[in-house]
């Protein structure tokens, strides 16, 4: 299983090992790291699993839907790496990717 | 004008009812329904019954299921996102019949994503700041307007109770003429203890949207109704049943929450001089002071769910077409997420509260509801100084069991 490296708010840089197929969100969720709140859980209806994607493997994602990109559009904190967590969906070549969680708005 | 004069808005048959009155016997009066909810969590976290009859309300529309409330906040989690055992369509017995079956609230998923992302585009941040200043403000202001001279005020009848309402009506752009018959049918749209004043509600308010919609179709403005009149989706309008269902709910959804909300925090403003005065110096402690008014009282302290399938909670057996009462007042008040969870504390760890519920069907108007209760908030600061409870009035009680408000709150100010 890919092994995605998330960098939580308090700057702890944790290995989380996902499951393929499953969102990204998910897999961060899964590994306990809950200052990702991912209060709607995972339907894109709200942006509290905003992450910053790391420029290198951001070509490996699809591109944002424009739901994503209006939710993302309503946190102050977004910038060009910015995704939902939610809709990021694992595979085999995220290995190695490397996400930060975006601050709170 | 000509064309506005056509639209007729049509009121109750009985014009002696008073839907204002229902409140109590749908929501509750209970000072305080917190210490029950506590004695459910210390004894599980599902229990069997129903959450009305239990605190002692009148049947309402519902049909004879078996009935749990839900009250451990790891259950309450995942009933609200867990939408393969868990579904909204509970609400088609209660919001569906007078909302009508297209409110998104008694839909599930793909359908009600489908929908819901037209709405949401509509109320996030980035758009509806901006109604702040256009729209907000001059209803604050004019409000407040008509007190700040006499030195007292019940700020729940002069203020909170109207202007969440005046907002949406100038947001629909309705005229003036017909706004006391609409608030009438609006409110008495939830009056499901009453319910063929309910459906009698829906059915009216129902007609006057669909000759609005045809108005703003023929002339459109820069109004919601305009804007939403106007929405296509793969080449065509909105469906109707989508279109008025939304429409018959706003003012529920918008309205009577964000009254209960902004009462409910401005009480505890009163009650607590000290965080009062803490915000005075401090502005940018708004945010939280709102958050921990959501937690601590939310409005809406019930969401309803019907399990899809013979399942299981907290080893609980739940047959499938159950309905679940999910208390999002039990989680806001759970101590091991909040500590010494009763007081109403701004300066507390922030943790989200679950007021604007869970799961897809997350409050799709919450950060209007923000703006809102911000804008409130400033002008009572700007504009009230002094504030304390009026010593010679009764002190302000928030009350209800399903929805929570203060029916009064007295103040004194400015001397």
């Amino acid at each position: 299983m890919p092994t995605i490296s998330v960098t939580t708010r308090d700057g702890r840089a944790v290995p989380v090992i996902a499951e393929v197929g499953r969102s990204l969100m998910e897999a961060i969720r899964g590994a306990g790291i809950d200052d990702l709140m991912a209060l709607c859980g995972g339907s894109c209806s709200c942006a509290t699993c905003h992450v910053k994607v790391d420029a290198m493997h951001a070509h490996l994602l699809s591109p944002a839907s424009e739901y994503e990109n209006d939710l993302l559009d309503s946190s102050s904190h977004r910038d060009g790496t910015s995704r939902l967590s939610c809709q990021i969906t694992v595979s085999a070549e995220l290995d190695g990717l490397r996400v930060t969680i975006a601050p709170e708005d | 004008m000509v064309a506005q004069a056509r639209i007729a808005i049509r009121d109750f048959d009985d014009p002696t009812y008073d839907p204002f009155a229902a409140d109590e016997v749908n929501f509750g009066d209970h000072l305080d329904p917190y210490p029950q909810i506590a004695r459910w969590r210390d004894q599980a976290p599902v229990i069997k019954g129903a959450y009305r009859p239990e605190m002692g309300l009148a049947a309402a529309l519902m049909p004879d299921r078996e009935n749990f409330i839900i009250v451990g906040t790891s259950e309450i989690n995942t009933v609200l996102t867990d939408t393969s055992r868990f579904s909204n369509a509970a609400y088609k017995f209660n919001l569906g019949v007078t909302f009508g079956q297209g409110s998104i609230s008694t839909m599930d998923n793909p359908d009600h994503g489908r929908w819901r992302k037209i709405f949401q585009k509509i109320f996030l941040p980035q758009y509806v700041s901006t109604w702040g200043e256009t729209i907000v403000d001059p209803v604050v202001r004019d409000l407040m307007g008509k007190f700040l001279e006499r030195g007292h005020a019940d700020l729940i009848e002069e203020f909170t109770l109207r202007y969440p309402f005046e907002v949406i009506y100038r947001q629909l752009d309705l005229p003036q003429s017909d706004v006391r018959t609409f608030q009438r049918l609006a409110i008495g749209q939830t009056d499901y203890v009453n319910y063929e004043k309910a459906i009698e509600a829906g059915v009216k308010l129902g007609a006057y949207f669909k000759d609005l919609v045809a108005e703003r179709r023929a002339r459109p403005g820069d109004d919601l109704v305009s804007l939403l009149a106007l929405t296509s989706v793969d080449g065509d309008y909105l469906p109707e049943e989508i279109l008025i269902s939304f429409l018959r709910q706003l003012m529920n959804a918008a309205g009577d929450t964000t009254y209960r909300g902004t009462s409910v925090l401005l009480t505890a403003l009163l009650e607590n001089p000290d965080q009062l005065e803490a915000l005075r110096a401090n502005r940018s402690l708004i945010p939280q002071a709102i958050e921990e008014a959501l937690r601590w009282d939310g409005p809406v302290a019930v969401q309803l769910r019907m399990a899809t399938c013979d399942t299981q909670l907290a080893g609980v057996d739940i047959p499938a077409g159950s309905l679940l009462d999910v208390v999002a007042g039990a989680a806001n008040r759970d101590p091991a997420l909040y500590p010494d969870p009763d007081r109403f504390n701004i300066f507390r760890d922030r943790k989200p509260h679950f007021s604007f519920s869970r799961g897809p069907h997350i409050c799709v108007g919450q950060h209007l509801a923000r703006v809102e209760m911000t804008r409130a908030l400033h002008a009572v600061l700007d504009h009230l100084p002094g504030l304390r409870p009026d010593p010679d009035k009764p002190r302000a009680e928030i009350r209800g069991s399903m929805m929570r408000v203060p029916h009064h709150l007295y103040v004194r100010f400015g001397d």
